[in-house]
C-alpha cells in the first residue's frame, strides 16, 4: 500500500486537473441528454474552472489551520462524491451545481497532495510529480473524455473517477506532512504565475477549439476528435527530451515554448483542409509548446517559495481562471464568426446546386429538401446527407448527386474551419502575450 | 560563447519547426480554405442544363434571368435565390427584375441561336396540354414548317413573361402542382396570342 501512495496523490492530481477541459469533447452529449442550451452547457466547463481559479488560494490558506492529510482527504473524498453527483444530474442546473463541488474538493485535492508528496518524496521530486502529473493531466483530460464518452456515455467520465478517489482517500490518511514555520513566507511569484495564465488562456484555443472544430464543425465523432487531439499529450511528454537534447536556460525554453504554441495556433487558423492529417504538425507544435513551458513555469513559480501548499494555490488560480479567461474571450469570438459562416455556407451550397450536372428536377427537389435541413438545423452546422436520401434520383444521376454531395461537405466544412481562424489567431496572440511576459527586462533580471 | 550558441539551438529549432509547417500549410492553401464566394452575376456565364425539351428551356431561362436580375439589383445571383426561396413579400423592385432578367434572358438567347423552334417542343407540349385525342391527334398532324411559321418561339416565351404573375407564383414555390397550372396557363395564353397576333399581321 505504502509503494502505492505516491502514484494515487499523482493520479488524483491528473484527475483533477484534467476535469477542467475532460468534459469539452461530451459537451454535445450533456446538451443533447439534458436537453438544454449551448450558453448552459458551456457552463459545465466554466463553472470548474472558475470555481477552483477562485478558491485555490483560500483552500491553500485553510492548510495552515488543519491537518495536510485529513484536509486532503477531506478534498478528495468531496471531489469523488460531486463526480458521482455529476454522473447522475438530472438536469444542467444541477450538473453545474455539482460540478461546482468538484471544484470545491478538487483545489483542496491539489494542494494537498502536493504537500502530502513532499512528505513522501522531498521537496524537489514532489514538484515535479505534482507538476508532471498536472500537465499530462491537463493535456490528456480531452482525449479521455472523448473516449469514454464514445464507448460508454458522458456520464462514465465522472464514474470513473470514483473508485480512483475512494483509494487515494485512505492513502492520503497514511502520509505525514512536512510542517513549515508559519514566519517563513514568500510573496507569490507575479511573473511565472501570469505567464502561466495567459498560456492557459492560448491552450483553451489549441484543446477547446479544436475539439469544437473536429466534431460540431468537421462531424467527427467523439472518438475520431479525442484520438486527433491525442497528438498534444504525445508531443507534450517528447518535449523532455528535446530540452535535454539542446538545453539551455529556463527562460530561453519557456519563451520557445510560448512562441511553439502561437506558432501552432497559427497553423491551426491556416488548416488547408478539413483532412485530420493537416491538424497533426499544428497540434504538434502546441503539445511541444505545452510540455516546454507549463511545468517549467509551475515549478518556477513554487521553487523554494513557502509556504509550498499557498503557492501551489496561486498556481492553480492562475491556470484555471487563464482557461477561464481564455474562454471568455475566445467564445464570442467564434460564435460570432459561426454565425456569420452561415450566409457564405448558404451561398456556396446555392451556387453549387444551381450549376450541378443534374436534371432540373432532380435539382428543384435537391433544393427543397436541403432548405429543410438548413431550417431544421440552424445554430449547428447542418449534415446534408439526409437531404440526398430524400430526393432519391434517377440511377443516371447519382454519381453527379454523390459528386454533388462531396462538394457540398467541403463548403460547410470550409466554412466552419473559417469561423474558428479568428479565435485560433486570438490565441496565437495570447501565447505571444506570454512569451513577452518571459522575455521583458524584468524577467532576464532574475535569471 | 559555446553555450550562448548552445542555448539559441532550441529557439532555432522551434523558428524552423514554425516556419516549416506553415509554410508548407501555406504551400497547399492554407489560408484559402474558405467557402465558394458567388460570382460576379453581371460577368457573361456559359448556362447549360442536363433536362431535355422544355425543362432544359425553362431551367437555362430561369438561370440566366436570375443573373440578370441579380445584375440589375446589385446582388449575387445566390443571395437573390436565397432570398426568393424564403417566401414571404416582394418587393416591385424584385418583381420587376426578375421580369425584365428574364425577358433579356429570351433575347440573349434568341440572339445565341439556342432557342428551340417551336416544333421541337409541339409535341412535349401535348403531351401535357390534356387535350382530347380528335384535338391532340390533329395538330400533332400539323407540318413542323407550319407549325415553325405560326410561333416564333422567343415571341411565345416574351408574351409567357409578361403574362405571368411572378409574385403569385413566388409566394407558393413549395407547390409543384400550382406552380405548373400558373406556367401553363400563362404559356398557353401565350401561345393564343402568338397565334392571333401572327393571323393579324397575315389579314
Amino acid at each position: 500500500m505504502r509503494r502505492a501512495v505516491g502514484p494515487l496523490l499523482a493520479v488524483t492530481v491528473a484527475m483533477v486537473l484534467a476535469d477542467s477541459a475532460v468534459v469539452t469533447l461530451a459537451l454535445p452529449d450533456i446538451l443533447r441528454h439534458l436537453d438544454t442550451t449551448v450558453a448552459q452547457v458551456a457552463w459545465v466547463l466554466i463553472s470548474f474552472n472558475l470555481v477552483l481559479g477562485l478558491v485555490a488560494v483560500p483552500a491553500a490558506l485553510l492548510f495552515h489551520r488543519g491537518q495536510p492529510r485529513i484536509l486532503t482527504a477531506a478534498g478528495i473524498a468531496v471531489f469523488a462524491a460531486a463526480s458521482a453527483w455529476c454522473a447522475v444530474a438530472p438536469t444542467i442546473e444541477v450538473l453545474i451545481a455539482a460540478r461546482c463541488v468538484q471544484a470545491l474538493g478538487g483545489a483542496l485535492a491539489l494542494v494537498g497532495c502536493l504537500e502530502l508528496l513532499v512528505g513522501l518524496y522531498g521537496e524537489r521530486r514532489a514538484i515535479a510529480t505534482w507538476v508532471t502529473a498536472g500537465v499530462i493531466g491537463t493535456a490528456a483530460g480531452p482525449v479521455v473524455g472523448g473516449l469514454l464518452t464514445q464507448a460508454i456515455s458522458w456520464q462514465s467520465i465522472f464514474v470513473v473517477q470514483v473508485p480512483v478517489a475512494v483509494l487515494a482517500v485512505p492513502a492520503a490518511l497514511t502520509v505525514r506532512a512536512v510542517l513549515v514555520p508559519a514566519s517563513d513566507r514568500h510573496r507569490p511569484a507575479i511573473r511565472p504565475n501570469l505567464t502561466l495564465a495567459l498560456l492557459s488562456a492560448a491552450l483553451t484555443a489549441a484543446l477547446f477549439l479544436l475539439v469544437l472544430l473536429l466534431v460540431d464543425g468537421w462531424q467527427h465523432s467523439p472518438a475520431a476528435a479525442a484520438l486527433t487531439v491525442s497528438v498534444v499529450p504525445v508531443a507534450a511528454v517528447a518535449a523532455r527530451p528535446l530540452a535535454r537534447l539542446l538545453p539551455g536556460p529556463r527562460e530561453v525554453e519557456v519563451a520557445t515554448g510560448c512562441f511553439l504554441v502561437a506558432g501552432g495556433l497559427v497553423g491551426l487558423a491556416l488548416l488547408p483542409s478539413a483532412a485530420l492529417g493537416w491538424t497533426v504538425a499544428p497540434q504538434a507544435l502546441v503539445g511541444l509548446g505545452l510540455g516546454l513551458t507549463v511545468d517549467r513555469l509551475t515549478a518556477q513559480a513554487l521553487h523554494l517559495r513557502f509556504p509550498r501548499v499557498e503557492h501551489a494555490g496561486w498556481t492553480i488560480s492562475a491556470r484555471h481562471l487563464g482557461v477561464v479567461v481564455g474562454l471568455a474571450i475566445l467564445t464570442p469570438v467564434f460564435t460570432g464568426d459561426l454565425q456569420d459562416a452561415q450566409v457564405p455556407a448558404q451561398e456556396a451550397i446555392t451556387s453549387l446546386v444551381l450549376d450541378a450536372p443534374l436534371p432540373a428536377d432532380d435539382k428543384v427537389a435537391l433544393a427543397q429538401a436541403l432548405g429543410g435541413e438548413l431550417a431544421d438545423q440552424q445554430g449547428q452546422v447542418p449534415d446534408l446527407h439526409h437531404a440526398f436520401v430524400a430526393a432519391d434520383f434517377a440511377p443516371g444521376s447519382r454519381a453527379a448527386a454523390a459528386q454533388l454531395e462531396r462538394d457540398l461537405d467541403v463548403q460547410l466544412e470550409s466554412a466552419a474551419t473559417r469561423a474558428f481562424r479568428d479565435s485560433f489567431l486570438v490565441g496565437a496572440g495570447l501565447a505571444l502575450l506570454a512569451l513577452l511576459a518571459v522575455v521583458v527586462p524584468g524577467g532576464r533580471r532574475r535569471s | 560563447m559555446n553555450a550562448r550558441l548552445r542555448a539559441a539551438g532550441l529557439p532555432a529549432l522551434a523558428l524552423v519547426l514554425v516556419g516549416g509547417v506553415l509554410s508548407v500549410q501555406v504551400a497547399y492553401g492554407g489560408g484559402e480554405f474558405e467557402p465558394l464566394r458567388p460570382s460576379d452575376p453581371c460577368a457573361a456565364r456559359t448556362v447549360t442544363s442536363q433536362s431535355e425539351g422544355i425543362d432544359a428551356l425553362t431551367e437555362r431561362l430561369v438561370l440566366i434571368g436570375l443573373d440578370n436580375a441579380a445584375c440589375q439589383l446589385g446582388v449575387s445571383r445566390e443571395a437573390l435565390t436565397l432570398e426568393l426561396a424564403q417566401g414571404g413579400t416582394r418587393t416591385d423592385a424584385e418583381i420587376d427584375a426578375l421580369r425584365s432578367g428574364l425577358l433579356a434572358a429570351v433575347d440573349q438567347m434568341d440572339e445565341e441561336g439556342s432557342l428551340p423552334p417551336a416544333s421541337e417542343l409541339a409535341d412535349e407540349a401535348l403531351d401535357n396540354a390534356g387535350l382530347n385525342r380528335f384535338l391532340e391527334a390533329l395538330v400533332r398532324a400539323i407540318p413542323d414548317s407550319v407549325i415553325d411559321a405560326a410561333l416564333k418561339t422567343d415571341d411565345v416565351l416574351t408574351r409567357a413573361i409578361d403574362e405571368l404573375d411572378l409574385r403569385a407564383l413566388l409566394a407558393n414555390l413549395d407547390d409543384q402542382g400550382d406552380l405548373n397550372r400558373q406556367l401553363e396557363a400563362a404559356i398557353t395564353q401565350a401561345v393564343k396570342d402568338s397565334l392571333v397576333a401572327r393571323l393579324r399581321g397575315l389579314v
